[in-house]
């Protein structure tokens, strides 16, 4: 093996959710191993919009091609427009990541049913829009690497995190799910698990992250740049037999008693 | 620096156990084709020296020593060796076990002489490594330990007691190194390897199809390198006390056999 064998050069990914800071992180580091990369956002805001056309210059600015669409993750046509468009603008559609997400976190009573779907719909149902749609090109050249992008809170819970550890939880056993439906055609599909990371949407309080930084056995948060880097090596040929997995950049956190 | 930069490993010494063939050979080379310097260790001298030798046609040093990592003097010696050669030791893979004397035997028939030879082997033996060489690491300011488990550290055998009770505590332990030593800029990781038979014909044979494998085969030894490589290197700096599993997809199901796929559509009234 060479290092050569970790690098995406003329593979050609969508991540969506490179709104987020771990979203973008992901969409720079394929960029950055050789991939084209196309993004999509979170939400159709001009907020989000702005933030992936910024992400979209960045890739381009490393020479390789992107290309943004402002996106509501939840919205089944919106998703499916968008794995169109990236598979016919760059060619094939090898690499998926969902890093879309919607921090939410409020008491169970006080959780509207109204609020429970969005979250569900954006966190989970999203993820499911954009597995089916990019399964079409996948299948068909009978390879693939979806990466799905959890934090912790898909595998341990927290006060107030009802429906954002329901959805994260979902997305984690959909992924060993569709890692068994789809293994024996060629595509694997993963997670990377985030631990508590810089710029996270659940983290905006600095005092917060003060009591994780004392908490944590790394003593630090992660950068976005340390979770979107993992994107690189799953995506790579060199991750054939990985299936089904999650790898954990998390400082530590899980080990914890 | 590019993503693809931090997978180098110049100027590190890497000691990887059990290094003298399979696995262990397979992730030493490709530790060295990232540009570390290899001690490889095992007790059979030809097999390492041939390992060391192919390390150095890489265009990197390697130092063989031979070991019984059942034995803490005998690994301690092998650091103080490496120590001697390299100056610092920055990487360490605890590679070498395996199948131990009377590995399938129903629990009333295994002797003492068996359990401790089973537990020594897949568990003991990483522990010692890591008690004599974690000090310096902590003083040099930081490394990589990279611990290899197994599908059965994690679930269970018919007949299977030994093996898979130190593999099990080799996960564990090595979450206790992350918590530990997180602090000193040393990350603890596992590589959960899958079934490998390396070119052992009536494995190859037995596992034809990859029956019992999602992706519907075996992996091959090379493919283990590349992970071994990450876990070294700076792209997994903030992975701790975690696994990476190379196994083909088995353990994301479990719960009923290989391949079991119902179909079972909502009923028109619940719809
Ligand atoms: N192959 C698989 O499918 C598989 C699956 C899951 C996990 N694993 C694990 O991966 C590791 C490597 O497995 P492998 O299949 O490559 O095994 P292998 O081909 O049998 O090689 C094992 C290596 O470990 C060394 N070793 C064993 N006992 C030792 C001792 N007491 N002191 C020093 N060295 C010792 C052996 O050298 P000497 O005998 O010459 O000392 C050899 O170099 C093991 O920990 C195994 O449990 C393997």
């Amino acid at each position: 093996m060479s290092l050569a064998a970790f690098s995406l050069a003329d593979k050609n990914a969508l991540v969506l959710g490179a709104s987020s800071a771990i979203g973008r992180a992901a969409a720079c580091a394929l960029a950055e191993a050789g991939a084209d990369v196309a993004v999509g956002s979170t939400l159709a805001t001009p907020r989000e919009q702005e933030a992936v056309l910024t992400c979209r210059d960045a890739i381009q600015s490393q020479g390789r091609k992107s290309l943004a669409r402002t996106i509501d993750a939840a919205n089944e046509a919106d998703v499916q427009a968008l794995v169109e468009q990236t598979h016919s603008e760059l060619g094939t559609l090898d690499i998926l990541v969902n890093a879309h997400d919607l921090p939410f976190a409020k008491p169970l009573r006080d959780i509207s049913s109204k609020e429970w779907c969005r979250v569900l719909e954006v966190n989970l149902t999203g993820v499911y829009f954009a597995c089916r749609a990019a399964a079409d090109p996948m299948l068909a050249q009978h390879s693939g690497r979806i990466i799905n992008i959890v934090s912790l809170l898909g595998e341990r819970g927290m006060i107030n995190g009802s429906a954002y550890c329901a959805a994260q939880g979902g997305v984690l056993n959909l992924t060993r799910a569709l890692a068994l439906e789809w293994a024996r055609s060629g595509i694997t599909v993963n997670a990377v698990g985030a631990g508590w990371t810089e710029g996270m949407g659940l983290l905006k309080d600095t005092a917060v992250q003060e009591q994780l930084r004392r908490y944590l056995p790394q003593k630090r948060l992660a950068q976005p740049s340390e979770v979107g880097e993992a994107a690189v090596y799953l995506a790579s040929d060199v991750a054939g037999f990985i299936t089904g997995q999650t790898v954990w950049l998390e400082g530590g956190a899980l080990s914890h008693l | 620096m590019s993503v693809l930069d931090k997978l180098r490993l110049g100027g590190k010494t890497a000691l990887v156990t059990g290094a003298g063939r399979g696995l262990g050979r397979a992730m030493a080379l490709d530790l060295a084709e990232a540009g570390a310097d290899i001690i490889v260790a095992s007790r059979t001298q030809n097999q390492i020296d041939e390992t060391a030798a192919l390390v150095r046609t890489q265009g990197r040093r390697s130092l063989a020593v031979r070991v019984d990592i059942t034995d803490s003097h005998s690994i301690n010696a092998m650091i103080e060796a490496g120590r001697a050669a390299f100056g610092q030791i920055d990487i360490l893979v605890n590679n070498a076990g395996g199948a131990t004397k009377g590995m399938f035997r129903p629990l009333d028939t295994i002797p003492d002489t068996h359990w401790h030879m089973g537990v020594d082997t897949n568990l003991s033996g990483a522990v010692y490594c890591c008690r004599a060489l974690l000090p310096s690491m902590v003083e040099q300011g930081g490394g990589k330990i990279i611990n290899i488990t197994s599908g059965f550290g994690v679930r269970a055998a018919k007949n299977n007691y030994m093996y898979t009770a130190a593999k099990a505590g080799l996960i564990n332990f090595t979450r206790a190194l992350a918590m530990n030593y997180a602090e000193h800029n040393i990350q603890a990781n596992l590589i959960l390897p899958g079934i490998f038979p390396h070119d052992d014909p009536e494995l190859i044979e037995f596992w034809r199809g990859g029956k019992f494998i999602p992706v519907g085969r075996v992996g091959q030894d090379a493919e283990l390198g590349p992970a071994c490589v990450f876990l070294a290197s700076n792209l997994s700096n903030y992975m701790n006390g975690q696994m990476l599993a190379l196994e083909g997809g088995g353990l994301a199901g479990g719960q009923a056999p290989c391949g079991f796929a119902p179909v079972v559509p909502l009923e028109e009234d619940s719809v």
